[in-house]
């Protein structure tokens, strides 16, 4: 078990290694992307650029460039933007990382609510009109662009409608945080909760009730209901809690995946400074520190869950023991 | 003059001054409340070359010299800063000797003195600024401090501490080293400021505000500086407002609507296009529209095919639709059609067009009127190049992606096989420049540094900015030719003598760019300041636009 | 950016083969194709989004005709100055808007006439109409090719791991890991840009920038380890079978075992999975060319038209939703279409009948 568990995470940094290695290794693949002119300013002298170019170490063998960043990232930590001098990349990412964990929280909450009474009714009511429905509705949730449904949104709630009693209260795109004005913080975030949110729960609901439907048959549940419990206590107490490894695995590879900035364009959209815009922000200047921190920052999430999934299945589920 | 009319004369000009004292006293005070989309870049002000960021440091921090900051044609020109006067060339535009003024402190108390001055224009060059190699140069010492910054002297600028003067010596003449004195990279910090890029952290300076805090992607704050006071009110007047919030991360359509709602002053970026009705319908009062030394044109590449082709190059000057070109930028309001290299409003524009329905070389025109597709595809066809493979870059945003699906019709039209191809923003000046890349047309746009033609001419078309195979080569085009650079070189040091002698050269030079068409210019834009309602007398310069020290919030 | 998460949002299919791939076990005989076909077309729901999916095609096939015939524009042109007659007059496509600071040109809005700008214009005056359904042709060709090539991939890379297991399996594995964390985002800037001027050259072959295989190329590589997940989950469980086992004992060649085992067995995952990652293609394209990176101006997509239409999405919201819509209705189509071949095909009730 131990062995397995230091294979998976010697595994787990060579999968780190590479993301960071490919990045580097695109960047300085593209054409134009060099930073040297972009740092030195518009109009610089040859004599210039080769100083920048010296000072920033852009002369140096491609290798000691990526393992100076690495050391600068991961080490010493005090790695700086190409594009704002300044700004140490580490603390901008974790500051972002609260308002994104906000974001995906309160959407997750609704997602989990939301998607276990879709699913658990439409099971429940398998066969019936309401399952069809409820199961439609899930497949137009799915079936939603995000980011589409977020310039909608804001169309309505910003624009359209903004002065109507319904969305006046309605505050402009950004983030407050929740420490300084908590009915802020709501206020902003619960447009963007809903619409991160619709997706997840199209998702969620279906897997739940495929899953409940299919552990009617199973054999502990057909002994419960030979027991004489009734249906639904018997799907709430024992096929919802089966069913719930399935769920629980599947959210965790989102809740994860989402907090190291899967939800850019939910935040873009919005305007949210987290992760996902910083990301987007890094991407749009080519901004190599910058897009290196918040690339690594997410692929941890992403690769540690899908580790930390896969061990669970491992040790929970005795039907992969 | 009789004591009794004296008298009078003294009491008219009280009671004239009056109003504007207690309007001042009325109007100080509050906040100024700014937004924009993203951070400015580093803060050192000797380093930084975002218009965003120097339009704060112009209320922060003073050069020897500085532009006006009366609104309007005055602004163009420098006037005495920290310097007492403005000292007459000696040596045939060789030396200039400046006083440096007595009693102006920097933020943090203590006095400005020589040996800031002095130590200010070495660490130009210690912090590699990016004007260093051009605007300054050509001060004596400069080529040493280029090539090691390190152990950089700078003889050309010696310092009397005893006399308060610091004299500048030059390699050559320089019509316009006042102006580059006036130039931000050149602002006058501390000595003792260290040697390599600020990053966040601000030096003192010695304008009427000071930086308070600065986080590039979240906002700055500025508040007085408490050691201020007006010395020329021309050169850096006092502030209104106390203190000026800078807040980065809506994006531009939140920022509209956040100014309309009154949550901010004004905000930095452009105004998108589809609000221009609603502000020009509903927000009229609140829009403030000044115009700009900045040309957006097509760079053609006279070094590679097709555009290696004088014919071709006048072939797309007269197929181009600048009234398109002006409708994709936002109208008439937003930009007006340019068809020259030196942008109107600056000296040496002197109005002309030859490449109009119904004109040419010979017969030119003052204003551009109509596309002659006839004639441009006639010149295709005389040069030889119809059918080839052209392809167009422009940046990424939508203006630039309408204007250049426009342009690729346009070269279809007049018989290329043509493509736009659209590359990130970010990149895209820096990928055309570099003559590897191959670009052979490519739609960028220009912002003057300072007030002269020189900054559309040289810096876009001389030889000495074209660089192969570098990403900093602004002479996008690669044009170089001798009979050029003879007319800039005399427009150059003719103008110390003879302004107007000078104007003239450059106003040929510009006949001669046209005549060559290294490139295309297309319109020439405005800045379109949206405020709110609380905020009244709105004063802009021509080179910085709003000026944050004069306005003020109710 | 990860290749999950809202950008590249992971569909029902993980929830569903996951789900399927945990549960699933025991040998699957090989489906009888008829049998699965006529139980899909007794499903009415399938039926019905597979006309909307073959209405779509057909519309968008018909774009030029639509274009040409009926609309009378080029959409490809941008016309600033143009005029549509409507109600017997003369109507400048981008109106100028009466303001004193003569400041904006707002273009015109749904007339609902579609020989005048049906769905009104886009900020270079070009018929939103005619474009979407040139768009659909490129968000369909795109979604669908990306989709088969994704799904051949992820057959490869899934069968190898599933089958030979071991080092094979944990550096495909890996593999898949890495290709699901990379910012698609910067491989997708970086290959527009390295393919300008140059082209991309692979081997013999050369890409062109504006050619549509690098968004098909792209949109495919990201969703690979989404789709070789439930396919090795499949070819493992496979592996166990008694069936597989008992053909091993006999001495048959892994070869053929896995050609006449395995690969029938795994074509019903294949083909459930073929139109949900269709469906993710077509909102992965909507989301790069939202972002600028997928489908490139002058060319049209759904996604770039709702990018288009952001930026006038205050006065003229009908250019920015008209194109969601089509995305919203093919997905969907897409995914009941999907939802149906489980079913008829389905897997675990086979499985369940045997074991």
């Amino acid at each position: 078990m131990l062995m397995a568990l230091l294979g998976r995470l010697g595994q787990t940094l060579l999968v780190l290694l590479g993301i960071s290695v490919l990045v580097f290794a695109v960047f300085f693949a593209t054409p134009g992307a060099d930073p040297t002119a972009r740092i030195a300013g518009r109009n610089a002298s040859p004599e210039t650029m080769a100083a920048v170019r010296h000072e920033y170490g852009f002369d140096r063998p491609l290798p000691v460039q990526y393992l100076r960043m690495m050391d600068k990232l991961f080490v010493t930590r005090d790695l700086s933007s190409f594009v704002d001098h300044g700004q140490k990349v580490v603390p901008e990412v974790l500051r972002a990382a609260p308002v994104t964990l906000s974001l995906v929280g309160g959407a997750a909450a609704i997602w989990v609510a939301a998607s276990v009474t879709i699913g658990t009714i439409a099971a429940a009511m398998r066969g019936s009109w309401i399952d069809r429905g409820l199961m439609m509705l899930g497949l137009v949730g799915i079936s939603m662009p995000v980011f589409w449904l977020g310039e909608v949104a804001n169309l309505v709630t910003q624009s359209r409608y903004h002065h109507s009693w319904l969305f006046s209260w309605v505050p402009g795109l950004g983030y407050v945080s929740l420490w300084r004005d908590p009915s802020g913080w709501f206020a902003h975030l619960v447009i963007p909760w809903i619409v991160l949110a619709v997706l997840f729960i199209g998702i969620y609901g279906r897997v739940l009730r495929a899953d409940l439907v299919a552990s009617f048959d199973e054999d502990f549940m057909r002994t419960a209901r030979a027991k004489g419990l009734s249906d639904s206590r018997v799907l709430l107490h024992h096929g919802l809690r089966t069913s719930m490894i399935t769920f629980v695995s599947l959210f965790g590879l989102d809740f994860a995946q989402l907090v190291g900035g899967g939800a850019l364009l939910t935040e873009v959209v919005f305007g949210l400074p987290g992760v996902g815009r910083l990301t987007y922000q890094a991407l749009n200047n080519l901004d190599l520190p910058l897009i290196m921190a918040t690339v690594m920052y997410s692929a941890v999430f992403v690769v540690l869950a899908n580790a930390v999934v896969d061990l669970v299945y491992l040790l929970l589920d005795p039907r992969t023991r | 003059m009789p004591s009794a009319m004296r008298v009078l004369v003294v009491l008219g000009a009280l009671l004239a001054t009056c109003p504007a004292l207690a309007a001042n006293g009325d109007h100080r005070g509050g906040t100024l409340r700014i937004t924009a989309d993203a951070g400015a870049g580093t803060i050192d002000p000797q380093i930084n070359y975002f218009s965003e960021m120097i339009q704060v440091q112009v209320v922060v921090y003073d050069g020897l010299t500085a532009f006006s900051k009366h609104p309007g044609e005055a602004s163009n020109h420098p006037v005495a800063d920290l310097a007492d006067a403005l000292p007459e060339p000696q040596d045939g535009g060789r030396t200039y000797v400046f006083h440096l003024r007595d009693g102006i402190r920097f933020s943090d108390g203590r006095a400005v003195t020589v040996d800031d001055v002095v130590a200010s224009f070495r660490r130009i060059f210690k912090v590699h600024a990016p004007s260093s190699g051009s605007f300054y140069a050509g001060i004596v010492g400069a080529s040493d401090c280029l090539k090691d910054a390190e152990h950089c002297t700078l003889p050309g600028v010696q310092g009397d501490a005893a006399a308060r003067t610091v004299t500048f010596h030059l390699t050559a003449p320089d019509a316009e080293f006042l102006d580059k004195l006036a130039f931000p990279h050149a602002y006058v910090l501390p000595a003792d400021t260290p040697p390599h890029d600020l990053g966040n952290d601000p030096a003192p300076g010695t304008g009427p505000y000071r930086f308070v805090s600065y986080d590039s992607n979240r906002g700055m704050v500025l508040d007085r500086n408490p050691f201020f006071h007006e010395w020329n009110a021309e050169a850096q007047p006092d502030g209104y407002v106390d203190r000026i919030e800078y807040s980065f991360g809506l994006d531009d359509e939140a920022e509209v609507t956040a100014v309309e709602n009154g949550q901010f002053d004004t905000l930095y970026d452009n105004v998108p296009l589809d609000r221009y009705g609603e502000i020009g319908d509903r927000y009229t009062d609140q829009v403030h529209i000044e115009d700009v030394f900045a040309l957006y044109y097509l760079a053609m590449n006279v070094n590679l095919p097709p555009f290696n082709n004088l014919k071709a190059r006048q072939a797309v000057n007269y197929a181009v639709n600048r009234r398109a070109m002006q409708t994709f930028y936002g109208g008439e309001g937003a930009a007006s059609i340019a068809c020259q290299y030196i942008p109107a409003g600056l000296p040496g524009h002197v109005p002309y067009c030859p490449y109009s329905r119904g004109a040419d070389n010979a017969h030119p025109v003052e204003h551009w009127a109509a596309p002659d597709l006839a004639r441009a595809r006639q010149l295709v066809a005389e040069s030889g190049t119809e059918g080839q493979h052209v392809t167009l870059v422009v940046p990424n945003r939508a203006v630039e992606i309408a204007m250049g699906t426009n342009l690729q019709n346009m070269l279809r039209a007049i018989g290329y096989d043509a493509d736009v191809k659209p590359i990130a923003f970010a990149i895209q000046f820096n990928y055309i420049q570099n003559s590897s890349n191959k670009v052979q047309i490519s739609l960028t746009d220009w912002f003057a540094d300072f007030a002269r033609p020189s900054n559309f001419v040289s810096a876009l078309y001389g030889c000495g900015n074209f660089h192969p195979g570098s990403d900093s080569s602004p002479n996008v085009s690669g044009y170089c030719t001798p009979a050029l650079e003879d007319v800039m070189n005399r427009a150059m040091s003719e103008s110390l003598a003879d302004p107007a002698r000078g104007d003239a050269l450059w106003a040929q030079a510009d006949r001669m760019l046209s005549a060559d068409a290294p490139g295309a210019p297309l319109i020439q834009i405005k800045k379109i300041d949206l405020v709110s309602k609380r905020l009244g007398h709105y004063t802009a310069t021509n080179l910085y636009h709003m000026l944050f020290s004069q306005v003020w919030v109710r | 950016m990860s290749g999950g998460g809202d950008l590249l949002p992971a569909g029902p299919a993980t929830g569903g083969l996951a789900a399927s791939d945990a549960v699933a076990r025991g040998p699957v005989a090989p489906g009888p194709w008829r049998v699965a076909g006529q139980a899909l077309l007794r499903n009415p729901s399938a039926v019905t989004s597979m006309a909307v999916l073959l209405l779509l095609v057909l519309l968008s096939l018909l774009a030029p005709a639509y274009a040409r015939y009926v609309a009378h524009t080029d959409p490809f042109m941008s016309d600033v100055a143009a005029t549509v007659s409507l109600h017997g007059e003369e109507v400048p496509v981008m109106q100028p808007n009466h303001n004193r600071l003569h400041l904006g040109l707002t273009p015109i809005g749904p007339t609902w006439n579609p020989r005048a700008d049906l769905l009104g214009a886009d900020n270079q005056g070009r018929d939103v109409a005619a474009r979407l359904l040139y768009g659909g042709r490129n968000s369909l060709l795109i979604s669908f090719c990306a989709a088969i090539l994704c799904i051949a991939l992820a057959a490869m890379v899934g069968i190898c791991a599933g089958f030979f297991g071991g080092v094979t399996d944990m550096l495909l594995s890996r593999l898949m890991d890495i290709m699901w964390a990379i910012p698609v985002y910067l491989f997708a800037i970086s290959l527009s840009i390295v393919s300008v001027s140059q082209g991309l050259h692979l081997g013999p072959v050369t890409i062109r920038s504006d050619s549509l295989l690098l968004p098909i190329v792209i949109i495919a590589l990201v969703y690979v380890p989404y789709a070789a997940r439930p396919v090795r989950g499949r070819v493992l469980s496979l592996r166990r079978a008694e069936f597989v086992t008992a053909a091993r004992c006999l001495g048959v060649p892994r070869r053929r075992i896995l050609l006449r085992d395995i690969l029938p067995n795994v074509s019903t995952t294949l083909i459930v999975l073929a139109p949900l990652v269709m469906a993710l293609a077509l909102l992965a394209e909507s989301a790069l060319s939202f972002l600028s990176i997928g489908v490139q101006a002058p060319a049209a997509s759904w996604g770039t038209l709702i990018e288009d239409g952001t930026g006038l999405i205050y006065t003229r919201p009908a250019v920015a939703i008209a194109p969601g819509i089509a995305i919203v209705v093919t997905v969907l189509a897409l995914n009941i279409l999907g939802d149906g071949l489980r079913d008829a095909l389905d897997v675990r009730e086979t499985s369940r009948g045997r074991s």
